[in-house]
Protein backbone atom coordinates (compact mmCIF):
# COMPACT_ATOMS: atom_id res chain seq x y z
CA UNK A 1 0.00 0.00 0.00
CA UNK A 2 1.41 3.37 -0.48
CA UNK A 3 1.89 5.75 2.26
CA UNK A 4 1.55 2.97 4.75
CA UNK A 5 2.77 4.73 7.62
CA UNK A 6 0.19 7.50 6.73
CA UNK A 7 -2.87 5.08 7.39
CA UNK A 8 -4.39 4.69 10.83
CA UNK A 9 -4.48 1.16 10.15
CA UNK A 10 -7.08 0.40 13.22
CA UNK A 11 -9.65 2.37 11.55
CA UNK A 12 -9.44 0.05 8.52
CA UNK A 13 -11.36 -1.07 6.55
CA UNK A 14 -12.88 2.09 6.02
CA UNK A 15 -16.73 2.58 5.60
CA UNK A 16 -16.94 3.36 1.92
CA UNK A 17 -18.47 1.28 -0.35
CA UNK A 18 -17.07 -2.03 -2.15
CA UNK A 19 -15.78 -0.02 -4.95
CA UNK A 20 -16.38 3.38 -4.23
CA UNK A 21 -13.13 5.73 -5.88
CA UNK A 22 -12.93 7.91 -2.40
CA UNK A 23 -10.31 5.19 -0.63
CA UNK A 24 -8.77 5.69 -4.50
CA UNK A 25 -8.68 9.21 -4.14
CA UNK A 26 -7.43 9.25 -0.32
CA UNK A 27 -3.96 6.73 -1.84
CA UNK A 28 -3.52 9.31 -4.78
CA UNK A 29 -3.29 12.32 -1.96
CA UNK A 30 -0.53 10.22 0.40
CA UNK A 31 1.26 9.55 -2.35
CA UNK A 32 1.55 13.03 -3.45
CA UNK A 33 2.39 14.28 0.23
CA UNK A 34 4.96 11.28 0.09
CA UNK A 35 6.79 12.78 -3.15
CA UNK A 36 6.56 15.93 -1.28
CA UNK A 37 9.03 14.83 1.57
CA UNK A 38 5.83 16.50 4.13
CA UNK A 39 6.37 15.29 7.97
CA UNK A 40 2.87 14.36 9.72
CA UNK A 41 3.58 17.30 12.37
CA UNK A 42 3.23 19.79 9.85
CA UNK A 43 0.30 18.68 7.78
CA UNK A 44 -3.62 19.18 8.61
CA UNK A 45 -6.01 17.19 6.59
CA UNK A 46 -9.30 19.15 7.00
CA UNK A 47 -13.18 18.22 5.65
CA UNK A 48 -16.43 19.38 5.94
CA UNK A 49 -19.31 16.39 5.94
CA UNK A 50 -20.20 13.40 3.77
CA UNK A 51 -18.61 9.93 2.17
CA UNK A 52 -15.35 11.87 0.86
CA UNK A 53 -15.38 14.23 4.27
CA UNK A 54 -14.96 11.56 5.98
CA UNK A 55 -10.97 10.89 4.59
CA UNK A 56 -9.16 12.37 7.39
CA UNK A 57 -10.59 10.23 9.47
CA UNK A 58 -8.00 7.38 8.33
CA UNK A 59 -5.14 9.29 8.42
CA UNK A 60 -2.62 9.65 11.01
CA UNK A 61 -2.13 13.20 10.65
CA UNK A 62 -3.72 16.26 13.00
CA UNK A 63 -7.39 16.24 11.38
CA UNK A 64 -10.36 18.56 11.40
CA UNK A 65 -14.14 17.07 10.39
CA UNK A 66 -16.03 20.01 10.53
CA UNK A 67 -19.31 21.25 9.63
CA UNK A 68 -21.18 20.86 6.18
CA UNK A 69 -19.82 23.04 3.90
CA UNK A 70 -17.39 25.01 5.91
CA UNK A 71 -14.24 22.97 5.61
CA UNK A 72 -12.88 25.78 3.60
CA UNK A 73 -13.51 28.70 5.71
CA UNK A 74 -11.89 26.40 8.84
CA UNK A 75 -8.88 25.75 6.81
CA UNK A 76 -8.48 29.27 5.79
CA UNK A 77 -8.39 29.78 9.45
CA UNK A 78 -5.66 27.09 10.21
CA UNK A 79 -3.62 28.62 7.62
CA UNK A 80 -3.25 31.93 8.62
CA UNK A 81 -3.22 31.44 12.04
CA UNK A 82 -0.42 29.24 11.30
CA UNK A 83 1.21 29.23 7.86
CA UNK A 84 4.19 26.86 8.61
CA UNK A 85 1.79 24.09 8.05
CA UNK A 86 0.57 22.44 4.77
CA UNK A 87 -3.07 22.41 4.74
CA UNK A 88 -5.02 19.88 2.51
CA UNK A 89 -9.00 19.90 2.25
CA UNK A 90 -10.96 16.89 1.08
CA UNK A 91 -14.43 17.86 -0.10
CA UNK A 92 -17.60 16.25 -2.03
CA UNK A 93 -19.33 18.08 -4.89
CA UNK A 94 -22.16 19.17 -2.27
CA UNK A 95 -19.86 19.81 0.63
CA UNK A 96 -17.85 22.25 -1.73
CA UNK A 97 -20.16 23.24 -4.62
CA UNK A 98 -24.05 23.65 -2.81
CA UNK A 99 -23.73 24.78 0.73
CA UNK A 100 -20.11 25.62 0.97
CA UNK A 101 -20.38 27.43 -2.41
CA UNK A 102 -19.54 30.71 -1.11
CA UNK A 103 -16.55 29.70 1.29
CA UNK A 104 -15.39 27.88 -2.27
CA UNK A 105 -15.38 31.07 -4.21
CA UNK A 106 -14.13 33.58 -1.69
CA UNK A 107 -11.00 30.90 -0.57
CA UNK A 108 -9.89 31.18 -4.19
CA UNK A 109 -10.13 34.83 -4.85
CA UNK A 110 -8.03 34.87 -1.49
CA UNK A 111 -5.91 32.69 -2.92
CA UNK A 112 -5.18 31.24 0.56
CA UNK A 113 -2.43 28.57 0.18
CA UNK A 114 -3.53 25.18 0.87
CA UNK A 115 -4.48 22.45 -1.59
CA UNK A 116 -7.94 21.40 -2.11
CA UNK A 117 -8.88 17.69 -3.49
CA UNK A 118 -13.05 17.13 -4.32
CA UNK A 119 -13.94 14.48 -4.73
CA UNK A 120 -17.05 15.03 -7.49
CA UNK A 121 -19.25 11.86 -7.43
CA UNK A 122 -22.16 13.70 -9.43
CA UNK A 123 -24.42 13.17 -6.21
CA UNK A 124 -25.22 13.43 -2.69
CA UNK A 125 -23.62 10.10 -1.74
CA UNK A 126 -23.83 9.86 2.48
CA UNK A 127 -27.51 10.97 2.34
CA UNK A 128 -28.66 8.25 0.03
CA UNK A 129 -28.31 9.60 -3.64
CA UNK A 130 -29.86 13.12 -3.80
CA UNK A 131 -29.33 15.09 -7.07
CA UNK A 132 -26.33 17.79 -6.18
CA UNK A 133 -24.85 21.01 -8.50
CA UNK A 134 -22.83 18.48 -10.61
CA UNK A 135 -25.32 16.09 -11.21
CA UNK A 136 -24.96 16.18 -15.05
CA UNK A 137 -28.19 17.07 -16.79
CA UNK A 138 -30.51 13.69 -17.70
CA UNK A 139 -28.66 12.31 -14.40
CA UNK A 140 -31.40 10.32 -12.55
CA UNK A 141 -31.20 10.43 -8.57
CA UNK A 142 -33.67 10.17 -6.01
CA UNK A 143 -34.66 14.03 -6.54
CA UNK A 144 -34.30 14.17 -9.51
CA UNK A 145 -36.32 10.87 -11.00
CA UNK A 146 -37.53 12.29 -14.42
CA UNK A 147 -33.47 13.17 -14.83
CA UNK A 148 -32.08 16.50 -13.95
CA UNK A 149 -33.53 19.15 -15.50
CA UNK A 150 -30.22 21.36 -14.50
CA UNK A 151 -27.05 22.41 -16.10
CA UNK A 152 -24.22 21.47 -14.21
CA UNK A 153 -21.88 23.49 -12.08
CA UNK A 154 -17.90 23.00 -13.77
CA UNK A 155 -16.21 23.66 -10.65
CA UNK A 156 -12.92 23.78 -12.41
CA UNK A 157 -13.76 26.57 -14.22
CA UNK A 158 -15.60 28.12 -11.34
CA UNK A 159 -12.32 27.70 -9.35
CA UNK A 160 -10.28 29.49 -12.36
CA UNK A 161 -12.87 32.19 -12.54
CA UNK A 162 -12.55 33.07 -8.73
CA UNK A 163 -8.63 33.30 -9.03
CA UNK A 164 -7.25 29.67 -7.76
CA UNK A 165 -3.27 29.50 -8.77
CA UNK A 166 -3.69 25.97 -9.88
CA UNK A 167 -6.79 24.02 -11.33
CA UNK A 168 -6.39 20.78 -12.82
CA UNK A 169 -8.99 17.81 -13.57
CA UNK A 170 -8.76 14.11 -13.09
CA UNK A 171 -10.84 11.05 -12.70
CA UNK A 172 -10.10 8.02 -9.75
CA UNK A 173 -9.04 5.87 -12.53
CA UNK A 174 -6.25 8.32 -13.86
CA UNK A 175 -4.67 7.56 -10.69
CA UNK A 176 -0.37 8.29 -12.32
CA UNK A 177 -1.80 11.78 -13.40
CA UNK A 178 -3.94 12.15 -10.45
CA UNK A 179 -0.79 12.15 -8.39
CA UNK A 180 1.16 14.24 -10.56
CA UNK A 181 -1.34 16.53 -10.30
CA UNK A 182 -2.17 16.67 -6.48
CA UNK A 183 2.04 17.16 -5.83
CA UNK A 184 2.06 20.18 -8.66
CA UNK A 185 -1.18 21.69 -6.58
CA UNK A 186 0.70 21.61 -3.67
CA UNK A 187 4.05 22.86 -5.07
CA UNK A 188 2.01 26.17 -5.99
CA UNK A 189 1.52 28.52 -3.42
CA UNK A 190 -1.95 29.92 -3.39
CA UNK A 191 -5.00 27.78 -3.41
CA UNK A 192 -4.66 24.06 -5.54
CA UNK A 193 -7.97 22.88 -6.58
CA UNK A 194 -7.62 19.25 -7.94
CA UNK A 195 -11.16 17.98 -8.89
CA UNK A 196 -11.57 14.39 -9.06
CA UNK A 197 -14.51 12.63 -10.55
CA UNK A 198 -14.88 9.45 -8.55
CA UNK A 199 -17.31 6.87 -8.65
CA UNK A 200 -20.55 6.02 -6.27
CA UNK A 201 -21.63 2.85 -8.04
CA UNK A 202 -24.10 2.94 -4.87
CA UNK A 203 -25.71 5.70 -5.20
CA UNK A 204 -24.81 7.51 -8.51
CA UNK A 205 -23.98 4.07 -10.32
CA UNK A 206 -27.11 2.32 -8.94
CA UNK A 207 -29.74 5.21 -10.29
CA UNK A 208 -28.02 5.67 -13.45
CA UNK A 209 -27.88 2.10 -15.16
CA UNK A 210 -24.08 1.79 -14.04
CA UNK A 211 -24.58 -0.31 -10.56
CA UNK A 212 -21.15 -2.50 -11.56
CA UNK A 213 -17.86 -0.95 -10.62
CA UNK A 214 -16.37 -1.59 -13.98
CA UNK A 215 -19.60 0.63 -15.77
CA UNK A 216 -18.65 3.12 -13.48
CA UNK A 217 -14.78 3.36 -14.79
CA UNK A 218 -16.03 2.74 -17.75
CA UNK A 219 -18.28 5.77 -17.63
CA UNK A 220 -15.11 8.16 -16.07
CA UNK A 221 -12.88 6.72 -18.99
CA UNK A 222 -14.92 7.65 -21.85
CA UNK A 223 -16.29 10.67 -20.53
CA UNK A 224 -12.69 12.40 -19.56
CA UNK A 225 -11.43 15.03 -22.70
CA UNK A 226 -7.71 15.85 -22.31
CA UNK A 227 -7.66 19.82 -22.35
CA UNK A 228 -5.28 19.34 -24.82
CA UNK A 229 -7.84 17.02 -27.49
CA UNK A 230 -10.34 19.94 -26.62
CA UNK A 231 -8.21 22.59 -27.87
CA UNK A 232 -7.37 20.68 -30.75
CA UNK A 233 -10.89 20.14 -31.66
CA UNK A 234 -11.96 23.63 -30.94
CA UNK A 235 -8.97 25.01 -33.29
CA UNK A 236 -10.42 22.79 -35.75
CA UNK A 237 -13.59 24.11 -35.75
CA UNK A 238 -15.34 20.83 -34.33
CA UNK A 239 -17.74 20.39 -32.08
CA UNK A 240 -17.02 19.92 -28.35
CA UNK A 241 -19.50 17.03 -27.11
CA UNK A 242 -22.01 18.34 -24.02
CA UNK A 243 -21.59 15.39 -22.22
CA UNK A 244 -17.77 14.73 -21.98
CA UNK A 245 -15.65 16.77 -18.93
CA UNK A 246 -12.60 18.02 -19.50
CA UNK A 247 -9.16 16.81 -17.85
CA UNK A 248 -5.64 17.97 -17.52
CA UNK A 249 -3.85 20.96 -15.99
CA UNK A 250 -6.19 23.65 -16.65
CA UNK A 251 -4.85 26.58 -14.88
CA UNK A 252 -1.14 27.82 -13.15
CA UNK A 253 -0.29 31.12 -12.48
CA UNK A 254 0.50 33.53 -9.86
CA UNK A 255 -1.81 35.75 -8.71
CA UNK A 256 -0.96 36.57 -5.24
CA UNK A 257 -1.43 34.71 -2.45
CA UNK A 258 -2.67 34.47 1.30
CA UNK A 259 -0.74 32.50 4.02
CA UNK A 260 2.16 31.17 2.12
CA UNK A 261 4.75 30.65 4.52
CA UNK A 262 8.23 33.01 4.70
CA UNK B 1 9.03 -9.56 -3.39
CA UNK B 2 5.58 -10.63 -3.20
CA UNK B 3 2.13 -9.53 -3.98
CA UNK B 4 -0.50 -9.85 -1.57
CA UNK B 5 -3.95 -8.89 -0.83
CA UNK B 6 -4.80 -8.53 2.75
CA UNK B 7 -8.39 -10.36 3.26
CA UNK B 8 -9.18 -8.49 6.09
CA UNK B 9 -9.05 -4.99 4.20
CA UNK B 10 -10.40 -5.91 0.70
CA UNK B 11 -14.10 -5.64 -0.41
CA UNK B 12 -14.22 -7.59 -3.60
CA UNK B 13 -14.76 -4.43 -6.24
CA UNK B 14 -12.33 -6.19 -8.67
CA UNK B 15 -10.82 -3.05 -9.80
CA UNK B 16 -7.34 -4.13 -9.36
CA UNK B 17 -8.94 -6.88 -12.20
CA UNK B 18 -9.68 -4.31 -14.28
CA UNK B 19 -6.01 -2.35 -14.32
CA UNK B 20 -3.47 -5.13 -13.90
CA UNK B 21 -1.22 -5.35 -17.60
CA UNK B 22 -0.40 -8.59 -16.61
CA UNK B 23 -4.04 -9.83 -15.98
CA UNK B 24 -2.39 -11.50 -12.61
CA UNK B 25 -5.72 -10.48 -10.69
CA UNK B 26 -8.56 -12.70 -11.50
CA UNK B 27 -12.13 -12.54 -10.19
CA UNK B 28 -12.53 -14.31 -7.11
CA UNK B 29 -15.96 -16.96 -6.91
CA UNK B 30 -15.57 -18.28 -3.65
CA UNK B 31 -16.79 -16.34 -0.28
CA UNK B 32 -14.15 -16.13 2.69
CA UNK B 33 -15.57 -16.14 6.38
CA UNK B 34 -16.15 -11.44 5.99
CA UNK B 35 -18.63 -13.08 2.98
CA UNK B 36 -16.36 -11.15 -0.02
CA UNK B 37 -15.07 -12.87 -3.27
CA UNK B 38 -11.44 -11.97 -3.02
CA UNK B 39 -9.62 -11.98 -6.42
CA UNK B 40 -7.37 -14.66 -6.96
CA UNK B 41 -3.86 -14.22 -8.21
CA UNK B 42 -3.05 -15.99 -11.13
CA UNK B 43 1.25 -16.19 -11.42
CA UNK B 44 1.96 -13.49 -9.22
CA UNK B 45 5.43 -13.97 -9.72
CA UNK B 46 5.13 -12.01 -13.46
CA UNK B 47 4.13 -8.79 -11.56
CA UNK B 48 7.17 -6.48 -12.97
CA UNK B 49 7.29 -5.28 -9.16
CA UNK B 50 7.65 -8.52 -7.51
CA UNK B 51 10.81 -9.10 -9.74
CA UNK B 52 12.32 -5.51 -9.89
CA UNK B 53 11.63 -3.31 -7.09
CA UNK B 54 14.35 -4.46 -5.60
CA UNK B 55 16.58 -4.08 -8.41
CA UNK B 56 15.74 -0.55 -9.54
CA UNK B 57 15.17 0.66 -5.54
CA UNK B 58 11.48 1.69 -6.22
CA UNK B 59 7.88 1.16 -7.27
CA UNK B 60 7.43 -0.04 -10.54
CA UNK B 61 3.94 -0.08 -12.61
CA UNK B 62 1.86 -0.14 -9.00
CA UNK B 63 -1.81 0.49 -10.10
CA UNK B 64 -3.48 -2.20 -8.60
CA UNK B 65 -1.98 -0.79 -5.41
CA UNK B 66 -2.78 2.75 -6.08
CA UNK B 67 -6.40 2.20 -7.46
CA UNK B 68 -7.07 -0.41 -4.95
CA UNK B 69 -9.90 1.56 -2.76
CA UNK B 70 -8.94 -0.23 0.28
CA UNK B 71 -5.23 -0.25 0.66
CA UNK B 72 -5.53 -4.15 0.74
CA UNK B 73 -2.77 -4.89 -1.77
CA UNK B 74 1.01 -4.88 -0.85
CA UNK B 75 4.34 -6.37 -1.58
CA UNK B 76 6.16 -8.45 1.53
CA UNK B 77 9.40 -9.90 1.06
CA UNK B 78 10.17 -13.52 0.27
CA UNK B 79 11.88 -15.93 2.67
CA UNK B 80 14.50 -16.72 0.89
CA UNK B 81 14.83 -19.75 -1.37
CA UNK B 82 10.85 -20.22 -1.85
CA UNK B 83 10.10 -21.78 -4.97
CA UNK B 84 8.63 -20.57 -7.79
CA UNK B 85 8.27 -21.16 -11.14
CA UNK B 86 8.79 -17.94 -13.58
CA UNK B 87 6.85 -17.87 -16.85
CA UNK B 88 8.74 -15.46 -19.06
CA UNK B 89 6.41 -13.68 -22.15
CA UNK B 90 7.56 -12.49 -25.28
C1 LIG C 1 -26.01 21.74 7.67
C2 LIG C 1 -26.25 20.38 7.11
N1 LIG C 1 -27.13 20.21 6.11
C3 LIG C 1 -27.34 19.00 5.56
C4 LIG C 1 -26.67 17.92 6.02
C5 LIG C 1 -26.92 16.54 5.43
N2 LIG C 1 -25.87 16.08 4.57
C6 LIG C 1 -24.91 15.26 5.03
S1 LIG C 1 -23.82 14.77 3.85
C7 LIG C 1 -24.65 15.67 2.68
C8 LIG C 1 -24.23 15.70 1.24
C9 LIG C 1 -22.84 15.29 0.96
O1 LIG C 1 -22.62 15.25 -0.39
P1 LIG C 1 -21.16 15.38 -0.98
O2 LIG C 1 -20.46 16.55 -0.39
O3 LIG C 1 -21.29 15.34 -2.46
O4 LIG C 1 -20.40 14.11 -0.43
P2 LIG C 1 -20.47 12.58 -0.82
O5 LIG C 1 -21.22 11.92 0.29
O6 LIG C 1 -21.17 12.46 -2.14
O7 LIG C 1 -19.05 12.14 -0.89
C10 LIG C 1 -25.76 16.33 3.23
C11 LIG C 1 -26.69 17.17 2.45
C12 LIG C 1 -25.74 18.11 7.08
N3 LIG C 1 -25.03 17.09 7.57
N4 LIG C 1 -25.57 19.34 7.62
S1 LIG D 1 -22.46 6.11 -1.00
FE1 LIG D 1 -21.20 6.50 -2.81
S2 LIG D 1 -19.69 8.03 -2.15
FE2 LIG D 1 -20.59 7.12 -0.29
S3 LIG D 1 -19.16 5.43 0.24
FE3 LIG D 1 -20.81 4.57 -1.02
S4 LIG D 1 -19.98 4.62 -3.12
FE4 LIG D 1 -18.75 6.01 -1.87
S1 LIG E 1 -9.00 -3.44 -5.75
FE1 LIG E 1 -8.56 -3.91 -3.59
S2 LIG E 1 -10.58 -4.08 -2.59
FE2 LIG E 1 -10.92 -4.22 -4.80
S3 LIG E 1 -10.89 -6.44 -5.24
FE3 LIG E 1 -8.80 -5.69 -5.59
S4 LIG E 1 -7.75 -6.00 -3.63
FE4 LIG E 1 -9.96 -6.16 -3.20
Amino acid sequence: MTAEEWYRADRLPHIYCAGCGNGTVINCTLAAVEELGWRREETVFISGIGCSSRAPGYILTDSLHTTHGRALAFATGVKLANPGLNVVVFTGDGDLAAIGGNHFIHACRRNVDMTVVCMNNMIYGMTGGQGSPTTPPGAFSTTTPYGSGEPAFDLAELAIAAGANYVARWTSYHVKELVKAIAAGMRTPGLSFVEVMTQCPTNYGRHNRLRRVSDMIEYLRTHALLVQKKERLVQEGKTVPDEMFTVGELVRRNRPAMGVRR
Amino acid sequence: MKLVIDESRCKGCNLCVLVCPYGIFQEGSELNQRGIAVPRLDRPERCTNCRLQHLYGRLLCGMCQMICPDQAIRWVEEEPFEPHSVVVEF
